[in-house]
């Protein structure tokens, strides 16, 4: 089969394209560890959140040394707690679980933003780094009052965090 | 509009540089343009969700 030069060199040009696509993706994965939310996390029976040992009493909770999970009741329409502080420069494991019906929980303006399904545990992971105040919505539309929930979460710089805020 | 010139000319021979310009700028164009938004509009809008493939 003749195949003229210059189309060669496009086939080869798309072919590029969709390497170099593959490969960015390879290393935000590999390389940053940007991850997807996925099923792994718990079930839990939304009637009787408040029987599961860190549902019951939401909040912050140091893990680790530099390494915080946060448990978030998602209810209509509002996040229990609705403002999270976290200290700057560590890594946050935010967990949560809707009461009623679907939620997200979605940080404004960045990448980190998840469904909150009933009967489900979803389980953020971010590294916060400089101070700052992220407003959080959710964006499933769940009733009448969708529009009115709003949620904090409050990086703080080290030295001002008080540990466990409920 | 039929000229009398005709001039046949082989596979080879036929070379569209317009073409092959405008593929090479759509090239340039579309790398920019993933390369500012993978790296600039999505790496750089901290926070992002990170873990571990299992």
């Amino acid at each position: 089969m003749n195949i003229h030069t210059y189309e060669k060199f496009w086939l080869a040009a798309s072919m590029v394209l969709i390497v170099g696509f593959i490969l960015t993706i390879t290393y935000g994965t590999v390389g940053i560890g940007v991850a997807m939310v996925d099923d792994s996390g718990e079930t839990i029976n939304p009637e009787n959140i408040n029987d599961h040992p860190k549902f019951s009493s939401p909040g912050v909770e140091q893990v680790g040394e530099n390494e915080y999970d946060v448990y978030i009741q998602v209810v209509q329409f509002a996040f229990l707690p609705t403002e999270v502080e976290v200290p700057a420069h560590s890594t946050v494991n935010i967990h949560l679980t809707s009461r009623d019906v679907i939620h997200s929980y979605s940080v404004v303006g960045t990448n980190a933003n998840t469904m909150v399904i009933p009967g489900e545990v979803a389980e953020v992971t971010v590294n916060v780094d400089e101070p700052k105040e992220y407003g959080v919505i959710c964006t499933e539309y769940c009733g009448s009052g969708h529009h009115n929930m709003e949620g904090k979460l409050n990086v703080v710089p080290e030295e001002e965090f008080e540990g466990d805020s409920q | 509009m039929s000229s009398k010139l005709r001039r046949e000319i082989g596979h080879d021979e036929f070379d569209p540089k317009g073409t092959l310009a405008l593929i090479a700028i759509y090239f340039v164009i579309i790398s920019a343009l993933w390369v500012f938004m993978y790296f600039v509009e999505f790496l750089g809008n901290d926070l992002t969700i990170v873990g571990t493939i299992l």
